[in-house]
Formats: C-alpha cells, structure tokens, sequence
C-alpha cells in the first residue's frame, strides 16, 4: 500500500472510531464527525488541487491569499455582527498585519519568494489574525456590554471616551492575545507545532524545522497583537461619538 | 444661603430625544437653578433618566436646547461639562479599588483634606475612603457617587432616582444631604418617582408628564 493511500485509509479509521464511540456513548455527534470528517476530506482534497494550480502559475498565488483573507473577514465579521462594518474591519485588521509580515519574511529572506513559501506563511498568518481579531472583538464587545454602567460612571466623571473604554479595550487585545503566548511559551514542551511537524515529515533537519517554526512564531506573536490593537483602535472609530459620546448599542440598556 | 438666578443653572426647552427609534422626550422643558433642590417628578418609564442624560450629553437630543449659565451645552468640550454638572445615577458602578481610589478619579491632585470633605458633605465618614468600593451597599454607593461628583467641583448635580433602593431612614439622610449642598450654593436636581421625598426635601418641583 502507498504511504498515500495508508493515510487516507488511516483517516478514515480515525473518524470511524470516534462515531463509533459517540454511538458507544450516545453522545449524538456520530452524524456531525461523519460530515466534519467528509468535508474536511473535500475541502483539503479541493485546496490540494487549488494549491498545485497556484504553484504552477505564480499569479494565482495573490488571489488564492486574497481568497483567505476575505473568507477570514468573513468570518470574523459574522462574530462581531453588533459592530457597524465588521466585515469590513475585521478584513483590515486581519490583513494589514498579516501581509505585512508575510511580506517583510520574504523580503529578508526567512523564506523563498515563490508560491511554495509565501502563500502557506501567508496563510497561517491570516489565521493567526483571525484568532486574536475574533477573540479581541468578542471579548471587548461583551465587556463593553457587561461593564455598560462602569464606562458611563467614567464618562460622567469627566473622561474622554477613549479613556473610559481603556481598561475594556487591554482586557480584550490580552485576552485575545493568551492562545498564542501560551502556545509560544509551550512550544517543544507541551506540543510540537504544525510547521515543525510538517518540515520534519517532509525531510527537514531539526535545526532547519525549529528556526522556521520559532520564526513563524514569534512572527504571529506579533501579528496577532498588531491585529488585536488594530481592531479595537477601528471598534473605537465605530463606536465613539462626537461629544465624547458612546454608540447606543454600548450604553442604552 | 447664596440664592442665584435661574440663568445659572440648567435650562431645558422643547427637548426632544428619540432613542432606538422612540420617541422618549418630546417638548421637554426644565430648569434646575443653582442653590436650590428641584425635584424633577415623573412615573417610571417617562423619560427622567434620558433627560438627566442629555444634560450632559451622554445622549443627543433630536430638537430643541439645554444651556448651562446661559451658554448651550453643545459648545461646551463634554469632559468639562460633565466636571460642571455631576450626573449620578440610580445604580452608580464603583470603579475598580478603594474609595479614595474613586473621589481620586481623575483628580490625582486632591489632597486628603479635600477627599474627607467631600465624604463628609455626602454625609459619610472620612474612615470610609479605605474601604473597598465594590464591597459597599447600595445606599453607600451612592453617597460614595454623590463624594466622587463633588471632587470635580461641580455647579449642580443631577441624582437619578438616588432613594431608590433605599429605606425611609436611609432616603431622610440623602434628603439632608442634598439640603446640605444647596446650602454651598448647589443647584441639584433629584429625578424621583417619590412624591413623599420631592415634597419634603425639594425647594421646587418639575412634573415631567
């Protein structure tokens, strides 16, 4: 049997086990990991195909990237959905800091300026800006809403509305920021991260696989920070008003 | 007793306020002079708590003007405005530490003789400025809220609902509170639903109908 074939093979058994335990343990998720399982299947075999096309015409590798960064607005977007723009802010925070890195990593040449480097960087950026864009907006959104009387006491106390929305704003960019500290923090210790995993399968040295994954990490350290503060900065600009004002989705209880 | 005259103080006519698309105000006028208690009366739900908002613009009104001392409100920056005119309100939230913490708010200068005073004009005991503010009860919040608006020195105070939640005892000491600062030359204004308070404590009344 083909090393190919032994995974696809592998796969399957692997979500079989686990409908089967579901069924075992009536946990009613049986149907739900059998269609996890097959569009994950469709979809990697889709973006197997996709990615082939992109390295054999170098073009192409803007649009698929581009692709990514609006299915991740998207995405986050539909989690803000009380923001006014979100999807549209949400593209912005996401995309500026991610692309800027993805294009600094080229430029010093951390990686080869060809499609095989740069959309996979491009994309594990995005995803990591999708992270914190989510979690930060979620976070400072909730926050907003639970602390309500707390911003306005602020407010009535003689803050700017930047000021009264200050100690909500660092609450949401650290939350957002704690999944990938944690996971730059255990690296090696309590996991082995994909891109280190995935240059070892491939035929890297160890060396060569922990340089990259260390860059790759410290490089969404950053651009998640940068994508957390770039939201809540645009969430500001949304929900400010003149006369140090709130928006009333904020403080009209 | 310093006695001022109404241009002084707040000034509200024809307001009107439509919050997520209701009309909540619609004609309002008000007057809240200085060196007077004005109770402001109305049922719940008929729009005191906007109104107090929209004097210092914590919401817009849609027509009409709100003056303080003769100048309209929205040429004022809203941070000095606030400073001018306290708004306190029904529930007010403590902010994070002790109660000096809070009086201190945006006031780093104030000096220990200054934050006893204002805890004693709220009727409260300068030992309390140690105190844990979110451990207090209800009706030491508020006098604790009614402390932190005085620290920045304000013209009038506008207390929304602050016997609310409060035993009769309890609502005759903010009463005599209140008398108290009218004393200093303070135009307060206290929106109640309480006919019994405004009637014993309020110099004047304003119905809001």
């Amino acid at each position: 049997m083909s090393s190919m074939v032994a995974k696809v093979v592998a796969a399957v058994g692997f979500a079989v086990i686990a409908a089967l335990l579901s069924l075992r343990f009536r946990l009613g998720l049986a149907r739900e990991i059998g269609v996890a399982a097959l569009r994950a299947g469709a979809q990697l075999a889709a973006v197997g195909a996709a990615i082939a096309l992109v390295f054999s015409e170098p073009v192409l590798a803007f649009a698929f990237v581009a692709v990514m960064a609006l299915t991740a607005a998207v995405t986050a977007g539909g989690r803000l959905r009380e923001l006014p723009g979100a999807r549209v802010r949400a593209l912005i925070a996401i995309t500026v800091p991610a692309l800027a890195a993805t294009g600094a990593l080229l430029l010093v040449g951390a990686f080869s300026f060809t499609p095989r480097s740069g959309v996979p960087t491009a994309g594990i950026l995005i995803g990591g800006a999708l992270l914190a864009t989510t979690l930060t907006g979620r976070r400072l959104l909730e926050s907003l809403r639970d602390e309500a009387s707390e911003i306005e006491a602020r407010l009535c106390l003689g803050d700017g509305a930047r000021a009264a929305l200050a100690p909500a704003i660092r609450r949401a960019v650290t939350t957002g920021l704690i999944p990938v500290v944690d996971q730059t923090r255990s690296v090696g210790l309590v996991t082995l991260p994909g891109t280190f995993v995935g240059l070892i399968l491939g035929g890297a040295t160890p060396a060569e696989a922990a340089a990259t994954q260390l860059v790759v990490l410290l490089a969404l350290l950053a651009v998640q920070l940068a994508a957390g503060l770039l939201l809540t900065e645009l969430m500001q600009r949304a929900l400010i008003l003149p006369g140090e004002r709130l928006a009333p989705l904020l403080l009209e209880r | 007793m310093r006695r001022s005259d109404d241009s002084d103080g707040i000034q509200v006519r024809d307001l009107r306020v439509t919050l997520a698309g209701r009309r909540v105000l619609d004609g309002v006028a008000l007057s809240v002079p200085c060196s007077q208690v004005t109770g402001l009366l109305a049922p719940s739900g008929a729009g005191k708590s906007t109104l107090l908002r929209a004097c210092v613009r914590l919401v817009e009104a849609d027509a009409g003007s709100i003056t303080l001392g003769g100048e309209d409100i929205l040429a004022l920056d809203a941070r000095v405005l606030r400073r001018r005119v306290g708004f306190v309100a029904q529930s007010p939230a403590m902010l994070p530490g002790s109660v000096a913490d809070n009086l201190r708010h945006g006031v780093d200068s104030l000096g220990d003789d200054e934050l006893h005073e204002a805890l004693r004009a709220a009727s409260l005991d300068p030992a309390f400025a140690g105190r844990t503010a979110r451990e207090l009860s209800g009706g030491e919040r508020a006098r604790v809220a009614l402390a932190r608006a005085l620290t920045r020195g304000p013209r009038l105070l506008l207390l929304d609902e602050p016997t609310a939640a409060l035993d009769d005892a309890a609502a005759a000491r903010i009463g005599q509170t209140l008398r108290g600062l009218r004393d200093r030359g303070l135009g307060i204004c206290v929106a109640t639903h309480d006919e019994r308070f405004a009637e014993t404590w309020a110099d004047r009344r304003e119905r809001l109908t």
